[in-house]
């Protein structure tokens, strides 16, 4: 059998080089790096059959790969690799990411050979984390992810951007510094015979409650300041403010997620006990995100912190779907992923391309901008409308789905993202009236609509809201295909 | 009568030794040109590695191997002065890379500058000591030979002669290193009085068992000498002055080299006790239990401290010196934790340290040389100007950070496995190195965040030209791109694949901890 996702991984390493090294034609190569992993992505899709779990009752993966890396008596690492239903959607939001970003940049002048490179650097790296089976394979990709978002944070970012990629790097790296420590633990303590999730499946699952509690919650506070959960989101909106936009885009869009996917992967899969014995401290957290994030995004002016608040809250839906722990939370939390990555992505480049036609993103000072940038408000609207919910769109199956599987576990306490949910929609729709429509203000003379780049990106991500907003079943098709249906 | 064998055993030794003295005799005979005396200083220690090398057992050099393979690994006889094995023969391996990368780039220090015959000379005598070290059996022999390394190195940080700042450091260096040596031969004399004996195993045996008042006292003389030595808190306060003051090169062999020496040390004086009580019932367990606390206790305020004070600093060598206390405290974490694996992770941080900080140092050096002032601040807007230089220490920075793709991260992740496989309290000390390592990172980004993402103030001054625009690589010199060039390239190859290095490490620390017991 080909070795397919090394195959994928090799070709975006041999891209992401030859961006770097390729000067002024870097945007071309990166667009053509950027579109061919997007078909291999598309292919690797088409192909997929999950083998489902074996005798003795251990998930398998599709295009599983394995090739010893360090042996010591008392150390087995491994090279591993697989996809299932779980990754697979987020590989998809990877290449489909990877690639609106490169358009929407498409004439970045500030040394674009850097900014292409890193901007594929940093999707390579989230490919690495969705695809890896194996402790310290996935702990390294984790890592590697963080060093271009710093270069991007910090060269192409904003007026206070060297404080804002200061404190991103160092309270990620000390989130992953506790999660390293728990997937250590997990290890050694369950005596596991490797570091590849097969190798641990069942150790891990064996070990005592106490443990498990202990673990699952060093879990998800380590992969939780990447979600981010309140407490430990105060970096997020000041990354996010000052990100350029692609990074913006690649931070909400698939940086966040991989927080998610983490405390899926390693958290649920390897500590169901720890998962339920935490449930209580789960839902606090989640319901602190929730409404912390939508009360806050209700009070800002600037729109780019308003959709990094927004985050906050969506993700707590995540963690609060994870947490009830049942088939059709997981489904909803991937699909909601997938979702929020489009979704998020898109309102990020309309904050961004604000950003550019007006000189600000000041909601409170402009007004009416419908009639001069037409194309831009449309985005502005689809985008906040998605963000909100509205039926027909790509939140709104997912968004249902977590509230009806809270429902199923918690009852009436689904009130509370309920309720909140209409906060979400106050401030998109609040935002919009003063932005979008009424008598011109804050606009400045000769304003133009965005540029071909920018629009083409947006229309690439608002026909992806529209498509699996109408037919999520191609997602939940594939999302089944995963250890969340074969959980006990 | 003089057993040929003898000799034969002592190649690589004999091999430093006629390198120092040729290089001597050169100055002797009236030759200048930096070029013949480091040429011979790096013949003599690359002929020395392969020496190293061949006695291994690397496949394909077994016709250069001056020690039988049964010598290596054999039980210590009694009354030896030396022993060979595995883990030492490496260790000297270490140690040469580290003087090897040194003497490349002194290459590029100006071609007639005073001093330097005398410079490779001591950088040769010094190697010698080190050497030695790896082979100690007896604890006389050991002083001894890490005596050799360090009055080597007192005059190695003053010999430009001229700098008043490196005149101080060599003084400084040389009143603590008498005070550091005089409490350890007092150890020594208080170990030999309860025991009668000099030899590291008979007493590494003995004390556990009979832990007279006498020799515990030596043991902790001992443990204060040798903290001297490998700049443990709170006996490190020497190390950031003489860092700071000496040449750059020099500060280099200091950090990346003759630190682990002392290292060394801890591993043949501790490391038999420290394993044996552990195959005895009470009351030696309480005796492990005090000096894995002691050793633990000075791990953690090594690493702590070191890595505080590296966050106030402004100055480049004062930053990296703070760094390279943390980094020790890592490496006396894994003495600490005293089992096989941690061991292993020890070794590979030591060996990882040998080229992430010596080729840090010896970046400095090369940046000092294009004119750069001392102040991190100074290094504003280098990555765009030095890319491939920039892109070098960057990563340099990052494996001492502990991130991925680099040994640094690799021995890390060993390391704090280790301790938490170790499990019960070990967790704590894994924990605190983590957490440690978290902390900094924090001085190592703002470094790369100087050197690449702050903005050069247009109306700054025009960059610094090079002291010596007609050197090689824009003013850097062919010896120092060859030794950065040279350690970054093993940084990155032993990031991506350590399986050799480390199962050979794992295979030799084994021998080790039988051979003690």
């Amino acid at each position: 059998m080909l070795p397919t996702l090394s195959i994928l991984l090799l070709s975006l390493l041999a891209g992401t080089v030859l961006t770097f090294l390729a000067g002024k034609a870097a945007r071309w190569v990166a667009l053509g790096t950027s579109m061919l992993f997007l078909l291999e992505v598309g292919a690797l899709l088409a192909n997929f059959t999950w083998p489902g779990v074996n005798a003795s009752g251990v998930p398998q993966y599709g295009f599983a790969e394995s090739y010893p890396w360090i042996t010591l008596p008392w150390l087995h690492i491994s090279y591993t690799v697989g996809a299932d239903g779980i990754s697979l959607p987020l590989i998809l939001l990877t290449a489909i990411l990877q690639l609106v970003t490169v358009v929407y940049s498409f004439e970045e002048t500030r040394k674009p050979a850097a900014w292409f490179g890193l901007v594929l650097l940093t999707c390579l790296g989230c490919f690495g984390v969705f695809i890896s089976l194996d402790i310290l394979l996935f702990f390294l990709f984790w890592e590697l992810v963080l060093i271009p978002m710093f270069f991007l944070i910090g060269y192409w970012g904003g007026l206070n951007r060297r404080y804002a990629a200061l404190k991103f790097f160092v309270y990620t790296h000390v989130g992953s510094i506790v999660m390293l420590v728990a997937l250590l633990v997990t290890a050694f303590y369950s005596h596991a015979p490797s570091f590849d999730f097969a190798g641990l499946y069942g150790p891990a699952q064996a070990l005592g409650v106490t443990t498990q509690v202990f673990l699952f919650a060093a879990m998800l506070l380590g992969f939780g300041i990447k979600f981010p959960i309140v407490p430990f989101h105060t970096w997020l909106p000041d990354a996010h403010v000052e990100a350029p936009t692609g990074g913006s885009v690649l931070l909400a869009g698939l940086l966040l997620k991989l927080g998610g996917y983490g405390l899926i992967r390693w958290g649920l899969e390897l500590l169901p006990t720890g998962l339920v014995h935490d449930q209580p401290l789960l839902y606090a957290v989640a319901f602190a995100s929730i409404i912390w994030g939508s009360v806050i995004a209700l009070a800002q002016r600037d729109l780019k912190r308003l959709v990094a608040y927004s985050s906050i809250n969506h993700m707590g839906i995540v963690l609060l779907a994870i947490a009830v722990d049942s088939n059709l939370g997981l489904l909803a939390a991937v699909l909601l992923m997938f979702a929020h990555g489009i979704v998020s992505a898109l309102l990020f480049m309309v904050a961004g391309s604000v950003h550019h036609t007006f000189g600000s993103r000041d909601i409170a000072s402009i007004h009416g901008i419908t009639p001069r940038t037409p194309v831009l408000s449309t985005m502005v609207m689809v985008g906040s409308l998605a963000s909100l919910g509205l039926p027909a769109l790509i939140s709104f199956p997912a968004e249902f789905g977590a509230l009806l599987a809270t429902w199923d576990r918690i009852g009436y306490w689904v009130l509370i993202p309920l309720l909140l949910l209409v906060v979400t929609a106050a401030f998109y729709l609040w935002m919009m009236q003063r932005m979008l429509f009424g008598p011109m203000e804050g606009v400045p003379e000769g304003a133009r609509d965005v540029r071909w780049p920018e629009a083409l990106a947006m229309s690439l991500l608002v026909a992806l809201t529209v498509l699996y907003g109408i037919l999520p079943g191609l997602l939940t098709n594939v999302i089944i295909h995963s250890p969340v249906y074969g959980l006990p | 009568m003089v057993d040929s064998t003898l000799l034969l055993r002592f190649l690589p030794e004999f091999a430093i030794l006629g390198a120092g003295l040729l290089v001597l005799l050169a100055e002797r005979m009236g030759a200048q040109r930096r070029e013949l005396f480091g040429g011979l200083a790096i013949a003599g220690m690359a002929l020395a590695l392969l020496f190293v090398a061949a006695d291994a057992g690397l496949a394909g050099l077994g016709s250069l191997r001056g020690v039988g393979a049964s010598s290596i690994d054999a039980p210590v006889a009694t009354g030896a002065l030396y022993a060979f094995s595995s883990l030492g023969l490496l260790f000297q391996g270490f140690f040469l890379a580290s003087a090897l990368l040194v003497a490349v780039a002194l290459l590029s220090r100006p071609s007639r500058e005073p001093g330097s015959p005398v410079a490779y000379a001591l950088l040769l005598f010094a190697t010698l000591g080190m050497l030695l070290v790896a082979l100690a059996a007896d604890l006389v022999f050991l002083l001894l030979a890490l005596e050799v390394t360090a009055i080597s190195s007192y005059l190695l940080v003053g010999y430009t002669r001229r700098d008043p700042r490196g005149l101080e450091a060599a003084m400084k260096f040389y009143i603590i290193g008498a005070l550091s040596a005089s409490l350890s031969f007092f150890g020594a004399s208080l170990l030999y009085g309860a025991y009668g004996t000099t030899s590291l195993t008979v007493i590494g045996h003995s004390w556990p068992t009979g832990a007279g008042s006498l020799a515990s006292a030596g043991y902790a003389f001992l443990l204060v000498g040798l903290g001297f030595e490998v700049t443990a808190v709170p006996f490190h306060m020497w190390a950031v002055d003489v860092y700071d003051g000496a040449p750059t090169e020099v500060s280099a062999f200091l950090a990346g080299g003759t630190k682990k020496v002392g290292l060394f040390a801890f591993f043949l004086l501790f490391l038999v006790p420290l394993l044996l009580v552990g195959t005895l019932s009470t009351p030696a367990g309480s005796a492990r239990e005090s000096i894995q606390l002691a050793l633990a206790l000075l791990a953690v305020l090594t690493m702590t401290l070191g890595n505080l004070l590296a966050l106030l600093q402004k100055e480049m060598k004062r930053l990296l010196a703070y760094s390279s206390i943390s980094q020790a405290g890592y490496m006396l974490l894994g003495l600490a934790v005293g089992t096989g694996p941690a061991l292993t992770g020890a070794s590979l941080q030591i060996l990882a340290h040998v080229f992430l900080k010596t080729g840090a140092f010896l970046v400095v050096a090369a940046v000092a040389a294009l004119g750069v002032g001392p102040l991190v601040a100074d290094w504003k807007g280098l990555g765009l100007r030095r890319p491939y230089l920039s892109a070098a220490f960057a990563l340099m920075l990052l494996g001492l950070a502990g991130i991925p793709l680099t040994v640094g991260f690799v021995s890390k992740f060993v390391l704090f496995s280790a301790a938490i496989q170790a499990e019960g309290w070990f967790l704590w000390l894994a924990i605190a190195g983590l957490l440690n390592s978290a902390l900094s990172v924090f001085y190592y980004a703002r470094i790369l965040k100087t050197m690449y993402v702050d903005h050069v103030d247009p109306g700054a001054p025009p960059a610094p030209s090079p002291s010596e625009p007609s050197l090689a690589f824009d003013g850097l010199g062919w010896g120092r791109a060859g030794a950065i060039g040279l350690a970054t390239v093993v940084i990155v190859a032993l990031g991506i694949y350590p399986q050799p290095v480390l199962s050979a490490l794992g295979a030799a620390v084994q021998h080790f901890l039988t051979l003690g017991v």
